[in-house]
């Protein structure tokens, strides 16, 4: 990991490694799509709403991952003094809110022909909406405090507080009585879902990884970049 | 997929604004990093 706190041996390998993971991320997107769309059934209760689930679970899971993330690295910065890590939780929390605010709207979409309403305040929903406000607060902090090494304390802490809520999120559904349906792919026992729903679920969840990692490697890459051109800013002002 | 079967609607929805939100982050950070490269280019060449 210290071999990657040069931020230019960061971005020579970014560059190097990109163009691949986005083609595996476009592949894995149409194997996905047609296999959610074409060959996976209709659910015999749900009938063809179920097909929100392969671009709502994966959008939950990586809403969780990516905060999970962001913790890892705000504790590394704050254990190791990595150089680029509060940038990589930094530039993850927008992706993270992207997924997590379509997590609860595709839900929502789902909710509504199956349960009758939108929304229901229980368990799942009111950690998952918790989730979003963490990832709204996290870049408030970042927005609204000018001097970058006191914004990285203050947003290291809103991460590492913020993780509580994440095994909240997932157990959730076990811990109280939710309208939610209880885990169905990761728990003991294995998946409690037929493999023709199940492959495309998977690869649905393998592209959306693969796309926020590409996207994760190129604000990365931006962040180096602005936090250079502050340099030269500040350093033009001192010359003046 | 079935696109007369009831709450076709709301696949389609879930569908579209996923691909909007996605494709809008995707644009958007592609862009950034595109403009803050090509001032860092710009800054270099300057003697």
């Amino acid at each position: 990991m210290q071999y990657l706190a040069n931020p230019n041996r960061f971005a020579s390998l970014a560059n190097a490694a990109l163009p691949y993971i986005w083609a595996v991320t476009v592949a894995l997107l149409i194997i996905g799509l047609y296999g959610a769309l074409v060959t996976a059934p209709a659910d015999y209760q749900q009938g063809e709403t179920v097909r929100i689930m392969y671009v709502h679970v994966p959008a939950a899971w990586m809403a969780l991952v990516v905060y999970t993330a962001m913790a890892l690295a705000s504790a590394m910065a704050i254990i190791f003094r990595h150089p680029l890590a509060d940038a990589a939780a930094k530039v993850a929390a927008p992706i993270g809110a992207v997924f997590c605010f379509l997590a609860l709207v595709t839900g929502s979409l789902w909710g509504k022909p199956i349960w009758n309403t939108w929304w229901v305040w229980d368990a799942r929903l009111t950690s998952m909406f918790v989730l979003f406000l963490l990832y709204v607060g996290y870049m408030a902090v970042w927005q609204a405090i000018d001097e970058p090494h006191r914004a990285a304390m203050i947003a290291r802490v809103v991460a590492l507080v913020g993780f509580v809520n994440v095994p909240i999120v997932k157990f959730s559904v076990d811990w109280w009585n939710s309208l939610h349906q209880p885990a169905s792919v990761f728990r003991l026992g294995g998946p409690a879902i037929a493999p023709s729903m199940l492959w495309p679920l998977l690869v649905m969840g393998l592209a959306y990884a693969f796309l926020f990692l590409a996207l994760q490697l190129v604000a990365m890459r931006s962040e180096i970049a602005a936090r250079k051109l502050r340099q030269i800013r500040i350093a033009d002002i001192g010359d003046r | 997929m079935d696109f007369a079967a009831v709450h076709t609607g709301f696949v389609i929805g879930a569908y579209g604004l996923s691909l909007v939100l996605l494709a809008g982050l995707a644009i958007y950070i592609l862009a950034r990093d595109r403009m803050l490269r090509a001032e860092m280019e710009r800054r270099r060449e300057q003697p």
